[in-house]
């Protein structure tokens, strides 16, 4: 499937948790419904822990992406 | 005296500021460095204490200082803010735009409470994260007969991270002195998927709480709050209603750092995180809470940062060699029930071991201020 191409791009590579999370909330609160946000990161708790928070916000996960020595989360914002 | 004698400023005086220019007079020759310090604050109030101020188990009295009094000998405190930073020309301006040249900068302003940030904050919220703020909680609290009890933080980072869980485990134990716990519920919100920044010691605070019948709400960040109706809204659609908010403010980099491009909007300094260089300024420093590091931001890591620095600085000035490096270190005591504490030791690499509490520890947090104001802040530990 061809992958989205985002509203706005985070780069929090080398950013310990919970900073990856927080950076992708504040994009969350900034944009508008139907933006894609992507998140790069290094840090493997946000791996977990950035989809556990795009469910318990109601919002959509479009997936997580292993990239060359880091990965790359994406979320469109539904609501 | 030296022809050529260097000059230190370090802008803030809070706990970084103070504890940077003492351990550095310590270390050095006042022939060979002037030390400089620029802060506006008639007195040095020490935070941690307000984890129990507002409970009236500690006497405030105790937590207060005049700064002017907290320099050693041979340190010049100008009771000034800085209003510009000029990196490229060495030079800070001052308030009444005095212009100081350098030959280090460093810088320790700290950060801010933004409560503008959340509307409504002022009128809906009680904290304890001031003197002030401490002590209109501690009346509020007096007042208090039972309800519901809302306690959380409005956003991440804040300074001093376990604070909020410190204050609840204190506040059951007021509660049951009082004799009203029974009639009080007492509800966590927490940003994460946990109770606490770093997993490890979330797991053991989490535990400690359900025990103690807290309820626990992961994953709620503020977003707005409503004054009148009393009620606290969750950016993932959860509402709370209380009768008692506790709630962190929000927090930011001082606004003279972002004026002066410094740090982006967030207002925190991106700085080498062994060396604590700010870019490619080897005479420009930023440390304490004024940093975007990803570690705790609290006196214990300003501690830490600035027996790094001053030693660094020191032995340039000196002439000798230096090869050592600040590796992230922090050490905090945290309350974790009515008598009792835990100390956590950390570093960027290795997280921190939550195995068990003592009242030793507790006694430790209990004299904490008595060892910052006679020692920590000296500069002689």
């Amino acid at each position: 499937m061809e992958e989205l191409k985002p509203t706005r791009v985070i780069d929090a590579r080398g950013s310990f948790c919970p900073g990856p999370l927080m950076e992708m909330i504040k994009a969350y609160k900034q944009g508008k419904v139907g933006d894609i946000i992507s998140v790069y990161s290094t840090d493997t708790g946000t791996k977990k822990d950035a989809p556990e928070w795009i469910k318990k916000s109601g919002n959509e996960l479009i997936g997580v992406y292993e990239r060359n020595g880091y990965f790359e989360i994406v979320m469109r914002k539904t609501k | 005296m030296s022809t050529n004698r260097k000059r230190a400023i370090i802008a803030g005086d809070g706990a970084a500021g103070t504890i940077l220019a003492n351990k550095l007079r310590f270390h050095s020759d006042p022939s060979e460095i002037e030390i400089v310090v620029f802060g506006k604050s008639e007195n040095h109030y020490f935070k941690p204490d307000g984890v129990q101020i507002p409970f009236g188990f500690k006497d405030y009295h105790n937590s207060v200082k005049p700064t002017q009094s907290l320099f050693n000998y041979g340190i010049e405190f100008i009771k000034s803010g800085i209003k510009e930073f000029d990196l490229d020309n060495s030079t800070v301006k001052c308030e009444n735009d005095n212009t100081f040249s350098y030959d280090y900068l460093i810088i320790a302003t700290g950060d801010r409470y933004s409560t503008e940030d959340l509307p409504g904050y002022e009128k809906a919220a009680s904290h304890f994260y001031s003197l002030e703020a401490s002590l209109d909680l501690k009346r509020k609290l007096s007042a208090f007969r039972g309800g519901k009890i809302v306690i959380g933080q409005a956003s991440i980072p804040i300074q001093c991270p376990p604070a909020p869980y410190e204050f609840t485990f204190q506040l059951i134990q007021y509660l049951k002195l009082r004799g009203i716990r029974d009639k009080t519920e007492i509800h966590y919100i927490y940003p994460l998927n946990r109770v606490f920044t770093i997993p490890n010691v979330s797991d053991f605070v989490e535990k400690l709480m359900e025990e103690q019948g807290v309820i626990i709400h992961k994953m709620f960040n503020v977003d707005s709050l409503d004054p009148e109706g009393k009620k606290v809204n969750s950016l993932e659609g959860e509402t709370l209603d209380y009768d008692l908010l506790i709630l962190v403010p929000p927090h930011s980099g001082q606004k003279v750092i972002t004026e002066s491009g410094l740090a982006g909007q967030s207002g925190y300094i991106a700085v080498d995180r062994h060396h604590l260089n700010y870019k490619d300024y080897d005479n420009v420093f930023a440390i304490g809470d004024a940093t975007d590091l990803p570690i705790s931001k609290a006196g214990a890591t300003a501690h830490f940062q600035s027996e790094y620095l001053a030693n660094r600085i020191a032995n340039e000035v000196n002439g000798n060699a230096f090869f050592d490096s600040y590796n992230g270190e922090v050490a905090c005591t945290t309350i974790t029930s009515g008598t009792q504490a835990i100390t956590l030791f950390f570093s960027y690499d290795k997280p921190p071991r939550a195995n068990f509490q003592s009242k030793s520890d507790y006694f430790l947090k209990w004299t904490s201020s008595d060892t910052y104001f006679s020692a920590m802040l000296r500069g002689i530990m």
